[in-house]
């Protein structure tokens, strides 16, 4: 069994309450870092090498220090919970299960961001959550965690849940600014950067709800012994949501040194791959990161073992790796079409491109458009190249990462499964009736041969 | 854009735009910087206007690459930048025709513009004035890849003055951002996203401010046209003037686009760049709709003098800029002498037989056409 950091006491009843959250050690952090300077909660947070959950993996020490901190302006954290990645849905279990766990956290970074009017912006689908969430807050507001002079330090913090309208966009931090500002969720082009000029033109920061999460173990062991857990760069826990093909679909919350070969076939985690079928692809870290076929994803390049965790998974580049992302491992077995399945993400992404920007405006239809043909067994042969194509004039195009989500899947289907693609369109008729199976896609990687010296 | 760069104190950035280098003052764009340079060198631009407040940055046709960040930081800039939102730094080297990634990235953002635009300029009424036009002039291909059927929306009548064909739209923002910064109210957005996005009112409301006419300025493409105008006249067969009037609620400073002596149509004043120019007192010179609409009689204006017309689209070819004579040359290649016989080409030559019908002919016309001879078709038999 791996460490648990965030997940330690989920399985305690009435966790979701004040009471029960607080008998286990909760709000002990609030009471740690509110004796601490905010500068020292930050560096704190620098030691730890915590990488932001979201999808980027970004340094959150590194990006708190940015924040602008100019004379008589409020500051703002915004807590990211408008969690819409295919695939990931760790957020939705932590504020369901462990809403205190989040409020905790959010009053330590507010803390040390001088924050005192934080927000949670909500998916508008997680209808039920924002119930789930005040109640959280009533709860630490009347024992005195939350309004004015927190713990008689002085320091006041209002949390407010903001629930948004349903769209994948408002994930992106200032598309999420802008909705939760009551406009319509389109990014802001960078920079200023929200660190600088955020919600209502103030500095503001926008965390992911793990993220913010895992300030509070941070806080609690220190940094140092955070750091110590996992491998080079890759610090503390992640929490993984594995859906797809497996036996044992859920929340794990793994230490980033198990292998992903252990990951999926091992009882403690995935449990293997359902009805005994064996795997095909798979897509580690949520929707729009690469999907890799089993071959790849079980052994780098290099024939090493890959590791669950930021650097192993992208070891190779974008040629023969993927992304940690933001924790989506979706798992497909051999019964799966990738085609379908690109198509699948494909009409997601143009259904959710906000229609700013011209290159992820038309290039996400038009990809969907001709995926549909492909998969219908209506495509032709060049139709593959001009997806290429499509996709290459998408990615780094666009005001926002969204048009980057969009190619990237499209990319990795190609580049990995062009044989599929090509399948579909000579053997059209058959590719109706039948899948094209699992192929040569987990044979074993060829070994080079050593260079003779 | 010129002048103000002059009566800036020396602080100056120096910025090198493909190889030319220049200074300009600090928060000037990239773009601005180009666009002082002009030429082939200007990135072009469907989505930024400089009078409105937040435009630019989405249409992603003016992308260049920063092949170093600035003096300080010499990096180069990873990603290509839209160069309409991005400011320069002092030191910073641009390159924008000069480089392929920009080019290629030129080129595909046209060839996105227009998958979804009906081909169909001979008619539409932004025909000549287009950007997209010139644009995909410029950057397209002869032919399209897209073997789908395009995005088509009913024309709707925003009022009694303006009309919206959505097809056409390339949702720049700029209708919406004229509608916040000059009316008090906007009656109009972007509904829904995506490539199912489209500007409208919500429930068919009409536009009624006494500014919104500004929108049919701002348009880039033939999305929001003038219902008074529609169809009247091709542009390019249009004379424009400069001309105003004493007007309570404007500036009163137009270009009118007459045919003879009847006025068909009146828009505000714009730059090469299609911008709204700025009057004396530094503000843009935005007209009222009475003035755009109303006053379509010579007599309401006092006429300044023709337009000049830069060498933008078609709109210039008919007039002035090229006014100049074509260059006598026979005497200089006669070595100072006179010819002694100038005859006109068309009083000898046969070309001009009335009696051949050249529509009645199989093939291109030869010299036996004319010479009296069989005609081609006829030699077969």
């Amino acid at each position: 069994m791996g460490i648990k950091l965030l997940l330690e006491n989920a399985h305690i009843e009435g966790i979701r309450y004040f009471d029960a959250y607080r008998k286990n050690g909760g709000y002990r952090s609030v009471e740690k870092a509110l004796k601490m300077a905010p500068d020292e909660v930050v560096e704190e947070v620098k030691k730890s090498g915590l990488r932001g959950r979201g999808g980027a993996g970004f340094p959150t020490g590194m990006k708190w220090s940015f924040i602008a901190k100019p004379e008589g302006v409020p500051r703002h954290l915004v807590c990211n919970a408008d969690e819409s990645e295919p695939g990931t849905f760790k957020d939705r279990y932590l504020m369901e299960f462990l809403p205190h766990l989040l409020i905790e956290g959010l009053i330590v970074s507010s803390y040390a961001l001088g924050s005192n009017v934080t927000y949670i912006y909500i998916r508008g689908e997680y209808a039920w959550i924002p119930d789930i969430l005040e109640q959280a807050i009533e709860e630490a507001r009347a024992n005195g965690f939350l309004g004015k002079n927190i713990l008689n330090t002085g320091f006041d913090c209002e949390i407010y849940v903001q629930r948004g309208a349903g769209a994948y966009i408002c994930g992106e931090e200032t598309a999420l600014i802008e909705s939760l500002e009551g406009k319509r969720g389109n990014p802001r082009i960078k920079p200023p950067f929200p660190a600088v000029k955020g919600a209502w033109d103030r500095p503001t920061v926008v965390n992911n709800v793990e993220t913010l999460a895992a300030v509070v173990p941070i806080i609690n062991m220190g940094g140092e012994e955070y750091a110590k857990i996992g491998v080079g760069r890759s610090t503390g826990t992640k929490l993984i949501s594995a859906c797809g093909n497996i036996n044992k679909p859920g929340v794990y919350e793994i230490d980033m040194t198990i292998s992903v070969e252990e990951f999926i076939y091992s009882d403690e985690w995935c449990g293997g791959i359902k009805n005994g079928k064996r795997l095909k692809a798979c897509i580690p870290g949520g929707s729009s990161v690469p999907i890799l076929p089993a071959n790849l994803l079980l052994k780098t390049a290099k024939g090493e073992q890959r590791i669950m965790n930021y650097e192993s998974l992208s070891d190779g580049g974008f040629a023969t790796g993927t992304m940690m992302g933001s924790g989506g491992f979706i798992v497909l077995d051999e019964d799966q079409c990738v085609v379908k399945h690109t198509y699948t993400l494909a009409r997601f992404y143009r259904h959710e491109s906000c229609g700013q920007c011209s290159p992820c405006r038309e290039g996400t239809g038009w990809m969907e458009k001709l995926l549909l043909r492909l998969d219908q067994g209506q495509g032709k042969m060049s139709d593959i190249d001009l997806l290429w194509d499509i996709q290459s004039k998408i990615e780094g195009n666009t005001i926002c990462p969204l048009g980057d989500a969009a190619a990237w899947p499209v990319a990795a289907a190609i580049r990995h499964f062009r044989d599929e693609f090509e399948w579909h369109i000579t053997n059209a008729a058959e590719a109706q009736t039948r899948n094209f199976g699992l192929a040569h896609y987990a044979d074993p990687l060829p070994v080079p041969e050593p260079a003779v010296v | 854009m010129a002048d103000e760069i002059k009566q800036e104190p020396p602080a100056n950035f120096k910025v090198t735009i493909d190889n030319v280098t220049l200074e300009v003052p600090p928060g000037t764009t990239i773009l601005q910087a180009a666009r002082s340079i002009g030429g082939d060198v200007t990135p072009p631009a469907m989505c930024f206007y400089t009078p409105l407040k937040g435009s630019g940055g989405k249409c992603r046709t003016c992308l260049v690459e920063v092949s170093k960040g600035s003096e300080k930081d010499p990096r180069p800039m990873p990603k290509l930048v839209a160069s309409c939102r991005t400011t320069v730094m002092d030191g910073m080297e641009v390159k924008s025709i000069t480089s392929e990634r920009v080019i290629n990235a030129r080129n595909s953002v046209v060839e996105f513009l227009l998958i979804n635009h009906p081909l169909d300029c001979p008619v539409c009424d932004q025909a000549g004035e287009c950007h997209l036009q010139d644009l995909s002039y410029e950057h397209g291909k002869a032919g399209t890849r897209y073997e789908f059927k395009r995005r088509n929306f009913k024309k709707h009548n925003l009022g009694k003055y303006i009309q919206l064909h959505m097809t056409r739209c390339i949702l720049c923002y700029r209708c919406v951002f004229t509608a916040d910064q000059l009316t008090n109210k906007r009656q109009h957005g972007v509904l829904d996203r995506g490539d199912h996005a489209e500007i409208a009112t919500y429930i068919e409301k009409s536009l009624d401010n006494e500014f919104i006419g500004n929108v049919i300025d701002v348009c880039p493409v033939g999305a929001l046209t003038d219902k008074t105008f529609r169809f009247k006249n091709r542009v390019w067969f249009t004379k424009p003037v400069d001309a105003h009037r004493d007007c309570p609620t404007c500036c009163g400073k137009v270009t009118l686009w007459e045919r003879g002596n009847e006025v068909l149509r009146v828009t505000a004043r714009k730059d090469q760049w299609g911008e709204i120019l700025p009057t004396e007192d530094g503000k843009t010179g935005w007209i009222c709709n009475e003035c755009r609409f109303e006053k379509k009689d010579i007599k309401d204006w006092v006429i300044e003098g023709p337009m000049k017309v830069a060498r933008h689209s078609v709109i210039g070819t008919n007039h002035y800029e090229v006014l100049d004579r074509p260059k006598e040359t026979i005497s200089e290649v006669m070595g100072g002498r006179a010819p002694k016989l100038l005859m006109d080409i068309h009083s000898i030559s046969e070309v001009n037989d009335p009696s051949v019908d050249l529509s009645k002919i199989p093939g291109p016309a030869t010299g036996a056409v004319f010479n009296g001879k069989k005609m081609i078709g006829e030699q077969k038999d």
